[in-house]
C-alpha cells in the first residue's frame, strides 16, 4: 500500500512546493500595492509602517490638490485624444502589414515597432527637440503625438492577432454576395475586428494615462499629465498624498482589469491562452 | 500571410489611405530619431538651448570614466533584472497557463498583469514605502527582532534592481505564457507515458519547447530596463545612476541638449545592439523548438 | 494478429488472472457532472488486438487515457498485468501510447524520439543504439534516426510514433486513432503494416478509433461504445451479423431500421404486420424470444434487399418506388420508397439499375429477413 501510495505523495507534495513558490513570488508582486494601500489611510504626515490610525485625510488633499487636478484632466484630453487615434493608426498599420504585399513593408513595420525598444527617454527627448523645431513644444499636439507613438505597437498588435484570426472567406463571402469594399469593410471587417480593437484601445488608453518618462520631456507646467505632477510632488513633498492617488489608480487599473478579463478574455487579447 | 512573397503587390482597396497614416506615423518617429542624431552633431554653448556649429566633441566626451561606469553599470543591472525576472516570472507563466480553474486562472491573469497597468509612478513610490528606513521590510524585520538598526535599501543597486524585476514581471510573464501555452500536451503525455518522471518531463520537453519564448522575454526585459528611468532616478536617488538618469541630468537640467543626444544614441545603440546580438541565437533556437 | 486458419483466432476466457494483459473493473468518470464513462468492465487478454469504436464523445479517448493514466477514474479500478495501477502514475506504467497527432518531440531528432523511453530506463548507450536500430528497422526507417521530426512525411511521422512505442517493449500498446491524420490511401496501407508489426511482436494491442471499417479490419475483438457505456464486446463478424442492441446495427455498417412490427407465430414462421398491407415472414429461430403481440424492430442490410425478377413468385415482396441512385464503382447504393415502410436503401452489384430503373420508377423488392436482426421492443 505504501509502495503504491509513495508517488501520489510526491506529486501531492511537488504541487503543493509549486504553488506554495507561486503564491510567494505573488505576494512580492503584489506587497508593494498593499503597502501603499495601507499607508494611504495614514494619520501622520510622516510616512511609517504599519500606519498608526486610520484618515483620509490624504484622499482629500490628493483630490483638493490643484496641480494633481489639472494633470488628471490633462491626462484626460491626452489619453482620449492619444489612444483613438492610436487605434485608428494601429488598425490601418495592422491591415497594412496583414494584408498588403508591398515594397518596404518589413522596413515600416520594424520601424513601427521599434517604439518598444527605443529607449522611452530617447524617445521623449526626440519628441522635445522636433517639437522645439515645429514650434509647437509647448501644448497638447507634441504630447499626443509622442503617446501615439508610444502606445502603437500594442494596438497594432491586438487589432493584428483578431485580424489573423478572421476567416478571410467572410470577406469574399460578402462580396461575392455583392457588398462593395466599403460595405464590406464596415460591415463585416470591423464588426468582427471589434473585440481585438476595444482590447487594443483599452490598453493604449491606460498606458497613456501612466506614461511617464516620455511624458517628462514634451510636458510642461501646462500640459503635465498626472504621473509627471506625481513625480514632481514625491521630490517636493514626502507626505502620504501620493500613497493615496496611488491607492485610487491600484484600484481603478485593478477594477478595469477584471472587467476587461470578463468582457474581452485578457488571455485572449495577450494570447496566452492554451490552444 | 498569404500575400508574402508573390512578389506583385496585391491589388486590394483602401491600400492608399492606410499607407499614408502608416507613412505618417513612420515619419513622425523618424523625424523624433532623427533630430537626437542632429542635435548629438551640435556644438554645445553652456547656458544656452540655441545650438553652434557641427563637431563630434559630444561622442568625445562620452569616453570619459564617469560615462564608462555609469554605462558599466547599466548593464549589469539590466542583465541582472532580466536573470532575476526569468527565474521569477516563469512559475508564475506555468501556473497561469496550466490551471485549471477559471476563477484561480483569472485572479492569476489579473495579479499578475496589473501591475503593467498602474505605471512607473506608483509602483516606484510603492517601493519607497516597502524598502525605506521606516518602511515595510525594516518594520517587520525590526517586529520580528531579526534586526536591529534599520537596513538600508533605498539608494542601493540592491533595491533598484528589486524593484525593476518587480516592474519587469507582468511582461515577462506574458511572453514565457505565450510560449508555454504553446507546447503540444501531448508531448508532455508522451514523455510520461515514456517513463518520464513529472521533473524529466519539464527538464526534457516542456523547458527546451520554451526556450524562444524564455530568450525573447531574457533580451525584452533586458532592453526595457536598459530605458528604466523613474526607479533608478526615485529608488537609486542619485547613488544608483543609469544612463537614462545622466541623459535626464544633461538634457532638462544643464540643458546641454547635444551631450543627452548623445548619450541617448548611446543607449539606443546599446539596446538595439544586444537585441541584434541575441537575433542569430533566437533564431536558431526558434527553428530549433518550432512545431513540425 | 491472429488469422482465420490459425488453431485459435481468439483466446479463450481463462481463469488466470494473468492471462488478461489489462483488466478494467467497474471504471466510471465524470467530468463536473458530465459522465465520460460509465461502470466499464473489460478484461484485454494478452496478444489480442482490442478496438474501441463508438462515435466522437462515447467516452473511448477518456478510457484509453485512464488506461494509459493522464485521467484518474472517479470510481473503478484498472489492472494491468494483474498489478493494480489505478493510482499509478502515468510514467511508472509501462504503456506505450500512439497520439493521435504523434506528439513527437519536435526539438529532438527521430532516433533521440525513439530513445527516449529507454533513455528514462537508463540503458546502457550501447544497447539503446541497438535497440533502436532495430525498431526503426521493424517501422522501415531504417537510416533516418537523424531527421528531424519535421523533414518527415505524415506516413513517416506515424511510424516514428509507432517504433518510439514499441521500442519500451509496453505492456499495452495503446493506439489513439492513430490513422485519423492520414489520408485515404496511405490509411489502407497503414492498416496492413499495423497487422504486420503485430504478427511480429505479439504485443496487446489497444486500438481507439469511430471508423468501423478500419475496425472490422485490424481487431480480435472490437467494444462498442456509445454515450460512456459499453454496447456490445465481439469479434468483428459476430458484430457484424448480431449486433446486439439498434444502436450497434446501426452504428456497424448501413442498416435499414424498419417501422416497429407486431409479430405472429405461424408454424415455422414469424410474421412482423408492418402496415395494414404490408407483412413480412421469417423462419423463427431459436435466439428470438418473440411472443405473439410484442413489438419488434427489424433491421436489415442493404445488400439483403434484392430487385425481385420479373414476375416470379416469392416471400415478402414488396412494390417500392426508385428515389436516388448513388453510384459506388463496384455497386450501387439505391434508395426506394415503399408505402408503409418509409425510405430504404439497397445494395445492388454493379451500375446497370441506374438504367434500368430511373428515379419515379416502380419496382418489386423482396425483403429477405434469414439474416436481419430481430429486437424486441423494451
Amino acid at each position: 500500500m505504501t509502495l503504491r501510495l509513495e508517488p501520489r505523495f510526491a506529486a501531492k507534495a511537488r504541487s503543493g512546493l509549486f504553488w506554495f513558490v507561486v503564491v510567494l513570488i505573488l505576494l512580492f508582486m503584489t506587497i508593494p500595492a498593499v503597502v501603499v494601500i495601507a499607508t494611504s489611510f495614514s494619520p501622520s504626515e510622516l510616512v511609517t509602517f504599519p500606519p498608526a490610525g486610520l484618515s483620509l485625510k490624504w484622499y482629500v488633499r490628493a483630490v483638493t490638490y490643484p496641480d494633481f487636478q489639472n494633470a488628471f484632466i490633462n491626462g484626460l484630453i491626452v489619453t482620449s485624444f492619444a489612444s483613438t487615434l492610436a487605434l485608428i493608426t494601429g488598425s490601418a498599420v495592422a491591415c497594412l502589414i496583414e494584408r498588403y504585399a508591398f515594397p518596404g513593408r518589413t522596413v515600416l513595420e520594424a520601424v513601427l515597432s521599434s517604439p518598444l525598444i527605443v529607449p522611452h527617454f530617447t524617445t521623449g527627448l526626440g519628441f522635445l527637440m522636433l517639437g522645439v523645431a515645429l514650434g509647437i513644444n509647448q501644448g497638447y499636439a507634441i504630447v499626443i503625438v509622442t503617446h501615439v507613438l508610444l502606445v502603437l505597437p500594442f494596438v497594432t498588435r491586438s487589432v493584428y492577432v483578431s485580424l489573423r484570426n478572421l476567416d478571410p472567406h467572410l470577406e469574399r463571402a460578402a462580396a461575392n454576395l455583392g457588398a462593395s469594399p466599403g460595405r464590406v469593410l464596415t460591415r463585416i471587417t470591423v464588426p468582427l475586428l471589434l473585440p481585438g480593437m476595444a482590447g487594443g484601445w483599452l490598453v493604449a488608453a491606460v498606458l497613456s494615462l501612466t506614461e511617464f518618462t516620455a511624458s517628462l520631456y514634451v510636458t510642461d507646467a501646462g500640459t503635465q499629465t498626472l504621473p509627471v505632477a506625481m513625480y514632481t510632488y514625491i521630490r517636493e513633498y514626502s507626505d502620504p498624498t501620493i500613497a493615496a492617488i496611488s491607492a485610487i489608480l491600484i484600484l481603478a487599473t485593478t477594477l478595469v482589469m477584471f472587467i476587461a478579463d470578463q468582457i474581452f478574455g485578457l488571455g485572449r487579447i495577450l494570447s496566452i491562452d492554451a490552444h | 500571410m498569404s500575400a508574402a512573397g508573390t512578389g506583385a503587390p496585391r491589388r486590394r482597396p483602401f491600400f492608399l489611405p492606410f499607407l499614408l497614416v502608416s507613412l505618417i506615423a513612420a515619419g513622425l518617429f523618424l523625424a523624433a530619431l532623427g533630430d537626437v542624431l542632429h542635435y548629438s552633431v551640435r556644438l554645445f554653448i553652456p547656458g544656452s538651448i540655441e545650438v553652434g556649429g557641427f563637431t563630434l566633441a559630444n561622442f568625445a566626451r562620452l569616453l570619459r570614466p564617469i560615462y564608462r561606469t555609469v554605462l558599466l553599470a547599466t548593464l549589469i543591472i539590466s542583465f541582472l533584472t532580466a536573470i532575476f525576472t526569468l527565474l521569477l516570472g516563469y512559475p508564475v507563466a506555468y501556473a497561469l497557463v496550466r490551471v485549471r480553474r477559471g476563477w484561480v486562472r483569472s485572479l492569476l491573469i489579473v495579479l499578475a498583469i496589473t501591475p503593467l497597468f498602474t505605471g512607473e509612478i506608483v509602483r516606484t513610490y510603492a517601493w519607497i514605502l516597502v524598502l525605506g528606513t521606516n518602511g515595510f521590510i525594516n518594520s517587520i524585520l525590526k517586529a520580528l527582532g531579526i534586526i536591529g538598526a534599520p537596513l538600508s535599501m533605498l539608494y542601493t543597486s540592491f533595491g533598484v534592481i528589486l524593484a525593476l524585476v518587480q516592474f519587469s514581471m507582468p511582461v515577462m510573464i506574458m511572453l514565457l505564457a505565450t510560449a508555454i501555452s504553446h507546447v503540444d500536451r501531448s508531448c508532455e503525455r508522451a514523455a510520461a507515458n515514456l517513463g518520464a518522471s513529472p521533473l524529466m518531463v519539464f527538464w526534457r520537453v516542456t523547458l527546451p519547447l520554451t526556450t524562444p519564448g524564455i530568450v525573447s522575454g531574457a533580451v525584452v526585459i533586458f532592453a526595457w530596463t536598459m530605458s528604466a528611468f523613474s526607479t533608478p532616478q526615485l529608488i537609486g536617488g542619485g547613488k544608483v545612476l543609469m544612463l537614462s538618469n545622466l541623459v535626464y541630468l544633461e538634457g532638462l537640467t544643464n540643458l546641454d541638449f547635444p551631450l543627452a543626444a548623445a548619450l541617448s544614441l548611446l543607449a539606443l545603440v546599446v539596446a538595439i545592439g544586444s537585441l541584434g546580438l541575441m537575433r542569430p541565437a533566437i533564431a536558431r533556437l526558434e527553428r530549433k523548438a518550432t512545431l513540425y | 494478429m491472429r488469422t482465420d486458419n490459425e488453431a485459435a483466432p481468439h483466446p479463450p476466457p481463462a481463469a488466470d488472472p494473468a492471462a488478461n494483459a489489462v483488466e478494467l473493473v467497474g471504471v466510471s468518470k465524470n467530468f463536473g457532472a458530465v459522465t465520460a464513462v460509465h461502470a466499464v468492465t473489460l478484461a484485454i487478454r494478452r496478444g489480442e488486438v482490442l478496438t474501441l469504436l463508438g462515435p466522437s464523445g462515447c467516452g473511448k479517448t477518456t478510457l484509453l487515457n485512464i488506461v494509459a493514466g493522464f485521467e484518474e477514474p472517479t470510481r473503478g479500478r484498472i489492472l494491468i498485468d494483474g498489478r493494480d495501477v489505478t493510482l499509478t502514475p502515468p510514467h511508472l506504467r509501462d504503456t506505450g501510447m500512439v497520439f493521435q497527432n504523434y506528439a513527437l518531440f519536435p526539438h529532438m531528432n527521430v532516433f533521440e524520439n525513439v530513445a527516449f523511453g529507454l533513455g528514462m530506463r537508463r540503458m546502457p548507450k550501447a544497447r539503446i543504439a541497438t535497440e533502436v536500430g532495430r525498431a526503426l528497422e521493424m517501422v522501415k526507417l531504417e537510416g533516418l534516426g537523424e531527421r528531424r521530426v519535421r523533414q518527415l512525411s505524415g506516413g513517416q511521422q506515424q511510424r516514428v510514433a509507432l517504433a518510439r512505442a514499441i521500442v519500451i517493449q509496453p505492456k499495452v500498446l495503446l493506439l489513439d486513432e492513430p490513422l485519423s491524420a492520414l489520408d485515404k490511401n496511405l490509411r489502407g496501407q497503414m492498416q496492413i503494416e499495423l497487422k504486420e508489426l503485430h504478427d511480429r511482436t505479439g504485443l496487446t494491442t489497444v486500438f481507439v478509433t469511430h471508423d468501423q471499417g478500419e475496425a472490422l479490419s485490424l481487431s480480435d475483438r472490437i467494444v462498442v461504445l456509445n454515450r460512456g457505456e459499453i454496447q456490445q464486446i465481439a469479434a468483428p463478424i459476430e458484430l457484424y451479423r448480431h449486433p446486439a442492441n439498434g444502436f450497434v446495427a446501426s452504428f456497424i455498417g448501413d442498416i435499414n431500421h424498419l417501422p416497429p412490427a407486431e409479430c405472429q407465430r405461424c408454424g415455422s414462421d414469424i410474421l412482423f404486420r408492418l402496415a395494414p398491407t404490408i407483412e413480412l415472414a421469417m423462419p423463427a429461430r431459436a435466439d428470438l424470444a418473440l411472443r405473439d403481440g410484442r413489438k419488434a424492430h427489424i433491421f436489415v442490410r442493404p445488400e439483403h434487399l434484392r430487385i425481385a425478377d420479373g414476375a416470379g413468385e416469392g416471400r415478402n415482396r414488396v412494390l417500392c418506388q426508385v428515389v436516388t441512385h448513388v453510384y459506388q464503382g463496384t455497386h450501387t447504393l439505391t434508395r426506394v420508397e415503399a408505402v408503409g415502410l418509409g425510405l430504404l436503401q439497397l445494395r445492388i452489384p454493379g451500375g446497370e439499375i441506374i438504367e434500368r430503373a430511373p428515379p419515379g420508377s416502380r419496382i418489386v423488392v423482396t425483403i429477405d429477413l434469414d439474416e436481419a436482426t430481430v429486437l424486441a421492443e423494451a
